[in-house]
Parts: C-alpha cells; structure tokens; sequence
C-alpha cells in the first residue's frame, strides 16, 4: 500500500469516526489493477476500500451535484482539475463551501483506466500512455483550494494547450467545415461528455428539454454538430479543462480542442481568464460576472 | 477443411457484396464497429482484436431509422412512402457473444405475438458468418451468460487459424450458398483448430432473477448507482440493449416519422407530459438498466439478455462494472 492511501485512509477515518463529515468521496480498486473506480464510504469501519494511485483520473467534482439538495457535510478528494471543479460548483451555488471537506491531491498526473482497459481486453492495439492525456497539459496539478493536503508539491506541465487549436484556425474555412462534420458524425449522443463535465450542472438540461425540443434526436451531422457546438459554447468561459468530456468519449472525439478554442476565444475577448481558480468576486467566469467597465459595447 | 486465406479476405468480401449489403468489423480514427463494406470503405478492416468499440446491433437497428414520411394539410394527412430496409444483407466476422444478442434481438421483434415490420425487414435476410472465440479477454464472460462462445448458430462459422487464416464451416444451407460464391477463394486444407484459451472471468447467475424479483426497494442500489454518472455509453454499446423513442420532423406541409436509439439512463426516457417522471434520480434510472438485464428480461423470454461481451465494463468512464454488481447484489441478505 502506497503512503497516499495509508495517508487518505488515515484522514477519512479521523473525519467519519469525528462525525466531521457523513460520508468521503474517493476512489476503490476495481477488478481489475488498471482500474481504480469512485466510490463513497459512509462508515468508518469501510476506510480500507479507499486508495489513492494512478488511476484515480474521475474528476470527483462531477457527481457532487447529486449531492446539491441535501445537508449534510462532504469530505471529497480533489486533484488539481477536481478542485477547480468545486470552486466552480461553489461560484454557482451548486454546493456551499461550508458542505464541504476538500482532501487535496498533489497530483503528478493520472492513468486512464479506460485506455488500459481498451488495450488489456483487446478491443483496441494502441499502447496505453503512461500519463493520460488529459494530464499532458495540466497548468495546476496542485488543488486549488483544499482543507488538507496529499502528496508532494507538483510542477506545471508545459503549456501546449492551445497547440492543436492553433492548427485548426490555420485551416481554410472549408477544411475546418470538412473536419468538424467529420469528428461530429462519429457522436453517437451518449452525452457522457455533458454528464461528465463538472460545468455542466443545469438542473434541466437544454438537450433533455422537450417543450421545445432545441436538438433533434437524430444522429446526423447536422444535430450532432448543434448538439456539440451548443454544448461547447455553453461551458465557455466555465471550462476547468479537467478533460474528462474527452476521456469519457466513446469514439475518441477531441472535445478538449473545441474547449479550448472558446478559452482562447474568452482569453481574447475578455482578457486572460482560466475557471475556477479562486473564490474571490472578481474570478467569476466572465459571462458570469456584471462590469460596468465590459468591453461589449452594448453594456 | 475449407480455409479462407489472409490475404483473400478482402477479395471474398468484395464478391459477397456484389450481391448483398455486407458488414464487416471496422475501425473509424479511434472508434471501431461494424460498418458496410465497399470499393471506398469508411474504415479500415479489423480482424486482428476482440470486440469492437461499437455492436453490430447498427446493423439489425440504426441508430437512427425513418419509418415513414407523410403529408398533412389542416386535418388531412397521408402517408406518402413506408420505408422498409429490406433486402440482402451479410454480417462478416461477427463474435458469438454479439451474435447471441442479435437472438435477444429476435425474441424481442419477432416474437410474443409482435412482430416489428421494421426490423423484421434488415433480418429476415440476414446471414451470418460468425467467429467462434478461442482466445478471450480479461472483461470476456459470455461462458457465464450461456454463450457457447466455439459453436455460434451461424450460416457459416469460421476458425482463426492464426495469421489471419481463417477456417471456413458453413453450417446451413444459406451458408452452402455463400461458400458456393467464394468458390475460387476458399481452398482446401488439413487444418488442426486451436487450442481454447480458458475464459476467466466468470460470474453464477444462478437464481439471480428470482432473488431481484423481491430486491427492487432494496437499499443496496443506492450505494451500487452512486458511481454511475447517467450518461448512455453502457446501453449504446451494448450489443442487446433496444429501448427506441419515435420521433417526428416536418418540414412545411412534409414530414417524416424516425427512431432511434433511446437509454433508460436518460431522465427524458421516462419524462411524462404532465411533469412526472417515475424515474426522477439516477437511483430509479440505473436499478432499471440491471433489473432489465438480469430480472425482467430472463422473466419474460426466459434468457438472459447480457450476454457478456463486458463492453460496458470496458467502456464506462467512471467504472461501473455489472460483474460487481452481481456480485453485490448476490451478497445481500434478503432474510436480514
């Protein structure tokens, strides 16, 4: 057993045996090594389900919202991108500050058991990565916000996140209609980018209303690239580029390059801005917030 | 024994599809699944991993399907064309485990005293050159689910023999048929078949059904459903899940009535137009999925509607995993 599991057993004994919290959110082995899965221990006497390893990728932030009309406290284990998913839950009163017990995770990059899973089985030939993809790029391996704190202080990744998006606004524009179409007809609208996304928090969401139905529910690349663009647009400004959309895609489309194209977008248009970095008033996401000083000149 | 070569498999192909929408395994950038085979096709042949990303389920059942198209002036309407996808069709390389499913499949559409027009049309002439599975991975437990996974019931069944040689056994007439055509490809050899690697994992089912029949309020799924994050990527994988909504579009005087695939784990699944939804949280939404895979279906077509190809254990972003939910809902005490 790793010194991070013993340490993450350790604090979420103290917290459930205290009474602190009612229940922790973390990750326990599946049955596989490769697969390490969330999971929520209630009971004290449960502790020694918990680890804390390379595979712990889901951003915990995502399920909280089943949490939102409750009381009672949780203490949840939070990476970097996990932790700026709960600033963002906070900032849209999704989950009050003071439900919370945030145990944060250094953390050096994670493995995606998905990929491990894909290669072990023999449903895929590529070579599973060392770190995931998602972590390649990762400015802020370190919680952003936390009570207690795991692990060794981690540095920065290399900023190459706008690399790919830099590519796409190279291509003429009938190029970049040609490989939307092309990434957009393999959705086969599982929505698991939108339930994956801690951004996406709505209560209704505009793809499950019927009274109008917005998005037809036809796959084809017309409602699929309406589903996809309104989806992305919606996050903009909101995006904590935890990657999970991505992770979670089924047919491998590059969500994060559609993400990221709007956070350089947001970037330009409002000034440098990454989600979910602090509490304070003025990190709200800039479609969020009231200036009286915006750069939109109807205001 | 019959032997279909390597380096011909493309050739043979080619033949069948002069004369029939063909099928084949396919891989699409990142995705693969089961895809029609052409001069110009849309991905590259795969036959060299177990199961795709996708079933071939697309294939008896697309994900999006016209039914008919219409026109309605005031309170005159008319259907103008019913749109049935008949004709000739060859699913090429299919597993046992997916091809079990497409039994499933059956039961459903045409059986009970229903019979779906729909489906009927893409099945019934269907054939099926299957692959029998000697070598299965770690999330393989068609066994367990009651897949003889070396004796699919196929028109032809074909044996890996290594290099991507395959043994060729037609096993019905309409597989006869098909051989007839491959005439100059299929050559005759002394074949020895391999060796069965042993499936692992493994799973009793056992008494399940009848145990979940008093399970439904049991407070084990809250725990079971709180890693499940309600998107749909287990029941579009999956190889037997049907469940389909009907949909409607219209342009102007015009319109057409579609379906497609729906999810029990969408909340719009059980959406009511008064307001109610009898599945309001993810609890309600996944207790579903596994009863109906394990309890209800096994009740009414007695048959068990996984059948453990483990693309939902393989596929799921945040883990669910249905070997540990059997597992755990076996371990309750029902007497506690």
């Amino acid at each position: 057993m790793s010194d991070n599991t013993a340490k993450a057993r350790e604090i979420a004994k103290k917290l459930l045996q205290e009474g602190t919290v009612a229940m922790v959110l973390g990750w326990e082995k599946g049955d596989e090594p490769y697969v390490s899965a969330p999971t929520v221990i209630r009971d004290a006497a449960d502790v020694d389900r918990l680890v804390l390893d390379e595979y712990c990728i889901h951003d915990r932030a995502a399920l909280l919202p089943d949490y939102r009309d409750r009381s009672e406290k949780i203490a949840i284990f939070a990476k970097g991108c996990d932790s700026r998913g709960i600033v963002r839950l906070i900032q849209d009163r999704v989950m009050p500050r003071e439900r919370l017990y945030i145990i944060g995770i250094n953390c050096p990059g994670m493995k995606d058991p998905n990929e491990y899973f894909r290669a072990a089985s023999g449903m895929s030939k590529a070579k599973p990565a060392e770190k995931a993809a998602k972590c390649l790029s990762c400015q802020y391996p370190n919680p952003v916000i936390y009570d207690e704190i795991v692990g060794e202080t981690q540095q920065p990744r290399d900023d190459k996140r706008f690399a790919e998006v830099d590519k796409i606004e190279s291509m003429s524009a009938d190029e970049r209609y040609e490989f939307f179409i092309k990434e957009f007809s393999k959705c086969i609208r599982c929505y698991a980018c939108r339930n994956a996304c801690v951004a996406c928090n709505c209560r209704t969401c505009i793809f499950d209303e019927t009274k109008p139905q917005w998005v037809g529910r036809s796959t084809d690349p017309v409602n699929n690239m309406l589903y996809q663009i309104v989806r992305s647009m919606h996050v903009a400004g909101r995006c904590v580029e935890c990657g999970e959309c991505e992770r979670a895609c089924p047919v491998g489309i590059p969500l994060m390059l559609f993400n990221r194209k709007l956070i350089k977008d947001v970037d330009q248009l409002f000034g440098p801005y990454q989600a979910g970095l602090s509490l304070e008033d003025d990190a709200l996401p800039p479609l969020s917030r009231y200036r009286v000083d915006d750069p939109d000149e109807f205001m | 024994m019959k032997v279909l070569p390597s380096d011909k498999i493309r050739e043979a192909l080619n033949i069948l599809a002069g004369e029939a929408k063909v099928y084949a395994p396919m891989v699409q950038g990142d995705a693969s699944g089961y895809f029609q085979w052409s001069d110009n096709p849309v991905g590259e042949l795969l036959l060299d991993t177990l199961n795709t990303y996708m079933s071939p389920k697309n294939i008896v059942m697309p994900q999006t399907e016209d039914m008919y198209k219409f026109v309605a002036q005031g309170k005159d309407a008319q259907v103008t064309e019913v749109v049935y996808a008949g004709g000739p069709r060859i699913i090429f390389g299919i597993r046992s485990c997916d091809l079990q499913a497409l039994h499933d499949l059956d039961l459903v559409f045409l059986t009970k005293g229903y019979e779906d027009e729909f489906y009927k049309a893409r099945r019934q002439d269907l054939a099926v050159i299957a692959r029998a599975c000697y070598q299965p991975g770690p999330a393989c437990f068609c066994e367990s689910m009651g897949v003889d996974r070396l004796n699919p019931q196929a028109d032809v069944v074909m044996h890996d023999l290594g290099q991507q040689d395959f043994a060729w056994e037609p096993k019905t007439p309409k597989g006869e048929e098909i051989t007839a055509k491959l005439q100059g490809i299929l050559v005759e050899k002394d074949v020895t078949l391999p060796q069965a690697a042993e499936m692992k994992t493994k799973v009793d089912i056992t008494g399940l059904s009848e145990k979940l029949a008093g399970m439904f309020e049991d407070p084990a799924w809250d725990e079971l459903a709180s890693r499940c994050m309600n998107c749909g990527v287990c029941t579009y994988v999956c190889p037997s899940c049907y469940c389909f909504d009907i949909q409607v579009t219209t342009r102007g005087d015009a319109g057409g009535r579609f379906r497609c695939w729906d999810s029990c784990m969408y909340k719009e699944y059980t959406q009511m137009a008064g307001g109610h939804n009898p599945r309001e949280f993810k609890k309600e939404r996944f207790r579903q999925r596994f009863l109906h895979k394990l309890q209800y279906f096994n009740e009414r077509y007695n048959a068990n509607l996984c059948i453990g190809c483990g693309r939902c254990v393989i596929m799921c972003p945040n883990s669910v995993n249905i070997l540990e939910v059997i597992t755990k809902l076996k371990e309750v005490r029902l007497d506690a």
